[in-house]
């Protein structure tokens, strides 16, 4: 065999291996319930903010705690707290993807990535501007 | 029906421009096939006379589009929906570039508009011989980029989407759209995304263009060759422009991780996110072909390599095309595109390029010629091969990871798992790419000191040692002073300062101030002090504004990584690492708005104070996205302090205060009003002429009720509500005193009692403070020097390959 295609293997072979690797430490997409049962390990949870709760913030008593209760796709709410600032606009997230973990009966969120219906698409006309002007040429 | 003032003929004009490109280089990629497949010289000329023509008028064509569509967009034709999406009146005139390639359609332009300059290029350099299967391939290529402008219905599938859509047609159904005179009421455009409007935005994209396109032609020479079966005339033809397609690939990766560093607030200049990934994968592939391809030039070995990594390189752009355009990525990033519905047409786009350049290579795989003996192990094209091995893995790790939004619905349909993108992906990412750093930057180092075919081993040995306890040293005392001693940090470490002082080395001693001959060594050099910088900015980055204001939640007070957001309320000085900072103020400049931090540097013996400087972080409170950071950074030679503020206090809007409970008071001149923490004495009631508030017109009657506000801390404020009287209307128009919470109303004149009333209402104090976050990034500028450097190494090369055609000079391998 050619030191060549030893090499080749060896790509190959480090290739397996990553796959392999990822395979058995992959993080994954998971609600509440599942990831109360795997308690120690990150997860990402999609959902969307519930709006019945308060959000909590208030920067002058601790500018790196929020928290707020999300929904997740079964519709299962829980609190979250995030040690950071809280976002801009965060009430008219869409959805929200989080990263972190169960901590007892909250979660504990590292990273929060919000989807904002306008904020990469603007495909919205502003209609009530345009309600507005359309009174005028009537009267 | 027919709209009034509605332009029509630059969208006609330019559809047929985008219609006249698509035929052309169809057309120009057929009759530059048929050149190409003729055995006859003749016929082979007159061919590619035509094919050529057809690309002239392919070139005309894309120019057309281009100067059509910034017409429409300078001129403000917002009945467009492209001028009306990424452009708005008081978009500042450079930025009117940045708004033609925002969206995905002027992106694609772009790509079209490189690739037609390239293919100009070509048509003069390829010669004779390869123009015509090179050509074939480019043209090609460049209908499928038009096709994706093309934005017609082929029964029901739409093909690609075109820039000259009405607005009309794009939102049918909206009731604007019935009037005749609609676009009156469209006054202005939805405005560039105001994170994308800086210089950045204005250099970056073009670059990143430019080497994304460059790439085809590596591409288009392999595909050229293993259909003439001409499996290495080619290399010579192409090897300037490989040096040039990564040099400027990796300047526009770098600048956009510059950008990202200075105007983004991930606090970095890399993150691993999918779109940084999917541009920096084509360009380690390219990197590894120019290497095996040297590797071919000097021994005739990894010809076949040189093929794969060319071929695969471009193909992975198209795959980074697909992956940042597709929608694919929604879930894991946060600047791809949205879906424009192309994702079917991208897929097919990339399945019809890359599946014939796959087959092509396997059919030709054992035709390609290798010489029957092998690589010497004290070889350098064996450790070129080693090398470009490892470029693949690196590529492969980070493609296999930034493409599980791709098959996470083949693994959970397969597994029932859902599996997600890495939840650290810069902890997951560096885990499998440090290792990949460390073995390519021992390989770039001593691989030159090795030399094609057989090398003297004695004198490698020799010169090894020296290097190596130089490095020991340097690294001992680097590690020392700047406290790196965390094992992996120490072996990136040891692994950069060799390559830096091998590097060196190769220049200064052996190479002997032949500077023409420094490319390669200037390039690994530059790679050296950039990972370098990577290692001591990253490993010794700090974050400075911690704060140890408000509850005290125990045990989570240690961990300095969850408060790293500091409370600045106005006017306190507070402490930030070395620093005091203190927020002194704001200012608007529409749309920013800045927040004044001014730093003073304490010296520590006599506490006086070193050094002052203010810094303007930047936000932006945009009415559809919300807060808008960018951050301010002082930059000193050894390091930054980067700032950016991450909340400010949301400003009480009208419609809140006005569920504020008023009290009624009617006095008279001279008379006080108590509050729960000032007192209030109505100084005079006067005529008003003119205010800031209200526009007065003849005929309004306007009186102010002029109010002294003292407050127990001693200071002064004057609030002035007034009562207007407009076309018979009476109108009370409030003042505030936003320091104190107080809202005043005028609400009555009674004149025959010589009183007015005055309401108040209480609100909750409106603060002034921000939320800020502090890093010091040390010796970052080692980041961007080792780019530069590195980049001039492609370059010096380039250059070199130039002169190489003049007379000859002393080679590589003698020395």
């Amino acid at each position: 065999m050619k030191k060549v295609h030893i090499i080749g293997l060896g790509i190959i072979a480090v290739a397996i291996g990553i796959i392999i690797s990822m395979a058995s430490d992959y993080s994954s997409y998971e609600t509440f319930s599942s990831a109360k049962l795997k308690t120690g390990k990150d997860f990402q949870i999609v959902g969307t903010l519930d709006k019945t709760h308060e959000l909590e913030y208030d920067a002058e008593k601790d500018p790196n705690y929020f928290s707020f209760v999300l929904k997740d796709k079964n519709s299962e709410a829980c609190k979250v707290v995030f040690h950071g600032a809280k976002p801009q606009d965060f009430e008219r997230s869409e959805s929200i993807v989080l990263t972190g973990r169960m901590n007892g009966d909250f979660f504990d969120a590292s990273h929060i990535l919000m989807k904002c219906p306008s904020k990469y698409k603007n495909d919205k006309l502003d209609i009530n501007n345009y309600q507005e002007v359309d009174a005028t040429p009537k009267s | 029906m027919v709209f009034e003032n509605e332009l029509r003929w630059p969208g006609i004009i330019g559809q047929l421009f985008v219609l006249t490109v698509f035929v052309s280089s169809i057309l120009s990629a057929i009759t530059y096939f048929i050149s190409a497949q003729s055995k006859n010289e003749i016929i082979q000329i007159s061919w590619k006379k035509v094919a050529r023509m057809l690309f002239g008028v392919q070139a005309i064509s894309v120019l057309g589009i281009v100067i059509t569509l910034y017409y429409i967009i300078h001129e403000h034709r917002f009945e467009y929906h492209y001028a009306w999406e990424h452009s708005s009146m008081q978009l500042p005139m450079q930025y009117l570039l940045a708004c033609f390639w925002e969206g995905q359609e002027g992106s694609f332009l772009l790509w079209m508009f490189w690739n037609m300059v390239l293919g100009a290029f070509l048509i003069f350099r390829a010669g004779n011989k390869w123009e015509a299967p090179v050509l074939s391939i480019f043209m090609g290529v460049q209908c499928f980029l038009s096709s994706m402008l093309l934005g017609i219905y082929f029964w029901d599938y739409k093909v690609g989407s075109t820039p000259f859509s009405l607005l009309r047609e794009v939102m049918v159904g909206a009731p604007i759209f019935q009037r005749v005179d609609y676009l009156s009421f469209i006054k202005d455009g939805n405005g560039l995304n105001p994170l994308l409007q800086n210089y950045w935005m204005v250099i970056h994209p073009p670059i990143l263009f430019l080497g994304f396109a460059s790439t085809l032609v590596p591409f288009a020479y392999a595909m050229a060759a293993l259909w003439k079966k001409d499996y290495g005339g080619w290399i010579d033809s192409v090897t300037p422009w490989t040096l040039f397609s990564g040099a400027i690939l990796g300047t526009g990766i770098m600048m956009g991780g510059a950008w990202a560093y200075e105007s983004l607030t991930f606090g970095g200049y890399w993150a691993w996110d999918p779109v940084e990934n999917a541009s920096l994968v084509p360009w380690l592939i390219l990197v590894g072909g120019i290497h095996t391809m040297l590797a071919y030039k000097k021994t005739g070995h990894s010809l076949r390599s040189t093929f794969l990594f060319y071929l695969l390189s471009f193909i992975l752009v198209l795959y980074s095309t697909f992956l940042t355009r597709s929608g694919i990525l929604g879930n894991s990033s946060v600047h791809a595109f949205t879906d424009l519905g192309m994702s079917g047409h991208l897929v097919f786009y990339l399945i019809a390029l890359a599946v014939p350049a796959i087959i092509l290579l396997i059919l030709n795989w054992k035709k390609i010629p290798a010489p029957v003996k092998e690589e010497a192990m004290a070889s350098r094209e064996f450790w070129i091969f080693v090398g470009a091995g490892i470029l693949f893995i690196s590529a492969f790790q980070i493609t296999l990871y930034t493409s599980i939004p791709v098959y996470k619905g083949l693994i959970h349909s397969l597994t029932g798992v859902e599996i997600a993108p890495p939840t650290e992906p810069i902890q997951t990412y560096n885990s499998y790419q440090l290792p990949v750093a460390v073995l390519i930057l021992l390989l770039s180092s001593f691989a030159l000191y090795l030399k094609f075919k057989k090398s003297e081993m004695k004198q490698f040995y020799r010169r090894m040692i020296f290097i190596s306890v130089i490095t020991i040293f340097s690294t001992i005392a680097i590690a020392w002073i700047g406290d790196l001693t965390y094992p992996t940090y120490f072996a990136l470490l040891f692994a950069s300062v060799f390559s830096i002082v091998s590097n060196l080395y190769y220049m200064g001693i052996i190479l002997k101030g032949k500077h023409r001959l420094y490319g390669p060594a200037l390039a690994h050099f530059g790679f050296g002090i950039f990972l370098l910088g990577v290692l001591i900015s990253s490993a010794n980055k700090h974050t400075i504004s911690l704060n140890y204001r408000g509850v005290d939640y125990g045990e989570r007070m240690n961990n300095l990584e969850l408060h790293t957001n500091q409370f600045m309320p106005k006017n306190s000085r507070e402490k930030m690492g070395s620093y005091y900072a203190t927020y002194i103020g704001d200012s608007t400049s529409e749309p920013n708005h800045y927040y004044k931090v001014l730093f003073e540097l304490m010296d520590t013996t006599s506490n006086e104070v070193k050094e002052k400087f203010v810094l303007h972080p930047n936000a932006q409170i945009n009415p559809k996205m919300g807060l808008i950071s960018n951050p301010a950074t002082r930059h000193y030679w050894d390091r930054d302090v980067y700032t950016h503020v991450t909340t400010v206090p949301e400003k009480n809007n009208d419609a809140k205060t006005e569920e504020e409970k008023f009290t009624e008071h009617q006095i008279a001149k001279g008379d006080t009003i108590f509050t729960s923490k000032s007192y209030v004495i109505l100084e005079s009631v006067e005529k008003v002429d003119k205010t800031e508030k209200v526009k007065l017109v003849e005929g309004d009657l306007c009186v102010g009720a002029k109010l002294h506000v003292y407050p127990m801390d001693g200071n002064d404020y004057v609030a002035e509500p007034l009562y207007l009287i407009q076309g018979g209307v009476a109108t009370p128009i409030n003042d505030k005193v936003d320091e104190l919470g107080l809202i005043f109303r005028l609400t009555k004149i009674l004149p025959d009692q010589n009183k007015v009333q005055i309401d108040i209402a209480e609100v909750k104090p409106e603060q002034d403070y921000i939320v800020m976050k502090a890093i010091v990034f040390p010796f970052i500028n080692l980041v961007w020097l080792g780019i530069i450097l590195c980049v001039a190494g492609f370059l010096v090369s380039l250059l070199r390959v130039f002169q190489k055609k003049k007379p000859a000079i002393k080679n590589v391998e003698s020395v």
